[in-house]
């Protein structure tokens, strides 16, 4: 029964804290730059204050994703994948929490503050 | 193995695969990637507490390899896998320690350990931005672990399996 017990309250711990975290990740961002990030290299880098409204096509494998920035907002409109999860997404809004598209390997995000200081 | 032993145990699969294929077709209203409620699973806890572990461990195998198949999603398979067996490997130890009526609470812990496991992949392959998903899909996780062992536990108690099996 004890045993029982530390199970219970171990899962009502990460229940209760994953929530937390879940709150803290979609906060509001405090930048204005975003990357997008294929695969692990950085393809472009946005300040989206600046940037006039347009449309990238990125592709990988044959696969295209298609970027939409407008009105200083990013989102994915167009992907060549089975979930369309990326799609589904909608505006980039959250610091931590990246646009993915896990089968075509490409996230969009928001440069963490520190970072963005450093690239000027 | 006998053949009635194999029987049960493709019976078994071919609910899970079906259960999977129906839930696909469920439009996700959750927009964050992992996030399911993973139905399929209902079997695989049945399993875990009826079956011995290679037997549960093959119908496992079974369900992702012809799931990953049907739907066409080569990409999700390696995640299906590692979350999969970690979620095996999690339940196998835990299923000992609580008794038939903690079930949904073993199914729970599965959960988590599948998305550690996805998690990990995710990382592998996209790096450590992925990790902020990790919240989301504990959080979603804990209530579809929870949901899916309770099913199992009202399948359990009600035993109509056996009365197939007989």
């Amino acid at each position: 029964m004890k045993r029982i017990k530390i199970l219970l309250i171990t899962a009502a711990a990460i229940f209760v804290l994953s929530l937390a975290f879940c709150f803290w990740i979609i906060r509001p961002a405090q930048t204005n730059t975003v990357e997008i990030v294929q695969d692990g290299t950085t393809l472009y880098r946005f300040d989206l204050n600046n940037t006039e409204n347009q449309q990238i096509e990125i592709s990988y494998n044959g696969k295209v994703n298609t970027v939409l920035i407008e009105n200083g907002k990013i989102c994915i409109t167009n992907a060549d994948c089975p979930d369309n999860t990326c799609v589904h997404m909608g505006w980039l809004t959250a610091e931590g929490l990246p646009i993915v598209c896990l089968p075509n390997r490409l996230v969009i995000q928001y440069i963490q503050s520190g970072e963005a200081d450093a690239a000027g | 193995m006998k053949a009635k032993k194999i029987t049960e145990l493709a019976l078994l699969s071919t609910i899970a695969l079906t259960i999977f294929i129906v839930e696909l077709r469920i439009p996700n209203p959750i927009p964050i990637p992992g996030v399911k409620l993973g139905l399929a699973n209902i079997i695989t806890v049945y399993a875990v507490y009826r079956y011995s572990p290679k037997e549960t461990f093959l119908i496992i195998l079974t369900r992702i390899l012809l799931g990953a198949f049907f739907s066409g999603n080569a990409m999700s398979l390696l995640y299906s896998i590692v979350g999969g067996l970690f979620c095996f490997a999690g339940m196998l130890v835990l299923h000992r320690l609580l008794p038939q009526k903690w079930i949904w609470l073993c199914s729970v812990f599965g959960a988590i350990f599948h998305n550690i496991g996805q998690i990990i992949v995710a990382v592998i392959i996209a790096g450590f931005g992925m990790l902020s998903f990790l919240p989301f899909l504990l959080f979603s996780g804990c209530l579809a672990g929870a949901f899916t062992g309770g099913c199992t536990q009202l399948i359990l108690n009600r035993n109509f399996l056996r009365k197939v099996e007989g």
